[in-house]
C-alpha cells in the first residue's frame, strides 16, 4: 500500500513541477534581459514527463509512478516585437527598431495549467484512496 | 497441517487475504495510471477483477473437490496473468489494452475509467477487509469461548 502512495507522490510532484515551469513561463513572459543585464530574452520552459519513478525505494516503485525525465529550454521561443524607442532595439540591421521578446503564448500557458492542477488533484484522490485502504487494513489488527 | 494453519487456511480467510492482496496490487496499477494522465506515448495497464474471480471460484473450487469441504490451503493455479511468488503475493502481469489513441501525445488515458476503477478497488478493498475482520472476530470469540 506504501507503493501505490509513492506512485502518486511521484506524480503530485510531476505536476507541481510542470506547474511552476508554467508559472516561469508567465512571469516572464515580458522578460528580454538576463540577470547581467543583457539582451538575452527568456525562453519557454516545459516539463517532460517518463513514467517510472527512479527515486524509489523499492525496484516495484522503480517500474511505477512517474517522474520528470528533463526541463527543456526551447532555444527558438523567441519572437520579434517593433518598439522603436525601447533602448534595448536593434540599432541597425534588417531587424532596426525590433525587440527580440519571448515568445511565449499566455493562453497555451494557462490551458496547461488547468490540466497540470486537474492532474494533480486526480493524483490527490488516488492518494486519499490508498490511505483509506491503508487505514482499513490497519485496522484489522486493533 | 499445524493447529494455526489450520485456522488461517479455514473458512472464507484465504479468498479474502487473496481479495485484499489483489485490490492492493491493483491499487499500484491504478495509481500508476493516474500519475501517467499527462505522460506522451504513455498506455494505461490494468488487471481485469473478472480475471480474478474466476481464479478465485476455480482455487475454491478444487479445493472443496481436494479436501472435501472448507479446509486446506488455496490450490492457486499458477498461469494466467496472475501468479503468486513465495510469500504468497499476488504478481500481476497487467494488459495494456490498445485503444483508438485521440491525443496528439499518444496517450490513452481516461481520467473517468481511471477514477471509476479506483472507486470500485476501494469499494472491493473495504469488503473484503470488513469480512476479513468479520472472521477474525469469530475467531477470537470462539478462542475465547463466548460463541
Amino acid at each position: 500500500m506504501y507503493g501505490s502512495l509513492d506512485i502518486s507522490t511521484s506524480g503530485m510532484i510531476a505536476q507541481r513541477t510542470r506547474m511552476t515551469a508554467i508559472a516561469a513561463n508567465l512571469a516572464n513572459r515580458d522578460t528580454i534581459l538576463d540577470t547581467d543585464g543583457n539582451v538575452n530574452p527568456y525562453k519557454r520552459r516545459q516539463a517532460l514527463f517518463a513514467p517510472g519513478n527512479p527515486n524509489a525505494v523499492s525496484g516495484q516503485g522503480k517500474a511505477l509512478g512517474v517522474h520528470v525525465r528533463q526541463i527543456s529550454i526551447n532555444e527558438d521561443a523567441v519572437r520579434l516585437k517593433l518598439e522603436p524607442g525601447n533602448p534595448h532595439a536593434y540599432k541597425s540591421g534588417p531587424n532596426e527598431g525590433y525587440v527580440p521578446v519571448p515568445d511565449i503564448d499566455p493562453v497555451v500557458e494557462q490551458v496547461n495549467a488547468m490540466e497540470a492542477a486537474r492532474a494533480y488533484e486526480a493524483n490527490v484522490s488516488a492518494a486519499d484512496a490508498s490511505k483509506a485502504m491503508l487505514a482499513q487494513a490497519l485496522r484489522l489488527l486493533a | 497441517m499445524s493447529g494455526l494453519a489450520g485456522i488461517t487456511n479455514s473458512g472464507a480467510l484465504p479468498t479474502l487475504e487473496l481479495s485484499m492482496r489483489f485490490a492492493a496490487q491493483r491499487q499500484r496499477l491504478l495509481a500508476h495510471n493516474i500519475a501517467n494522465l499527462t505522460t506522451p506515448e504513455f498506455q494505461p495497464m490494468d488487471a481485469d477483477p473478472r480475471d480474478f474471480q474466476r481464479a478465485l471460484a476455480d482455487a475454491v473450487q478444487r479445493r472443496r473437490d481436494e479436501t472435501g469441504g472448507q479446509r486446506g490451503p488455496l490450490p492457486w493455479r499458477e498461469e494466467g496473468p496472475l501468479r503468486r511468488d513465495a510469500r504468497g503475493d499476488l504478481r500481476i502481469d497487467p494488459d495494456s489494452p490498445k485503444h483508438a489513441v485521440l491525443r496528439h501525445d499518444r496517450n490513452s488515458s481516461d481520467l473517468e475509467r481511471s477514477m471509476q476503477a479506483l472507486a470500485e478497488n476501494a469499494a472491493f478493498f473495504r469488503l473484503s477487509s470488513d469480512l476479513m475482520r468479520f472472521e477474525s472476530d469469530r475467531l477470537v470469540r470462539a478462542m475465547r469461548e463466548t460463541v
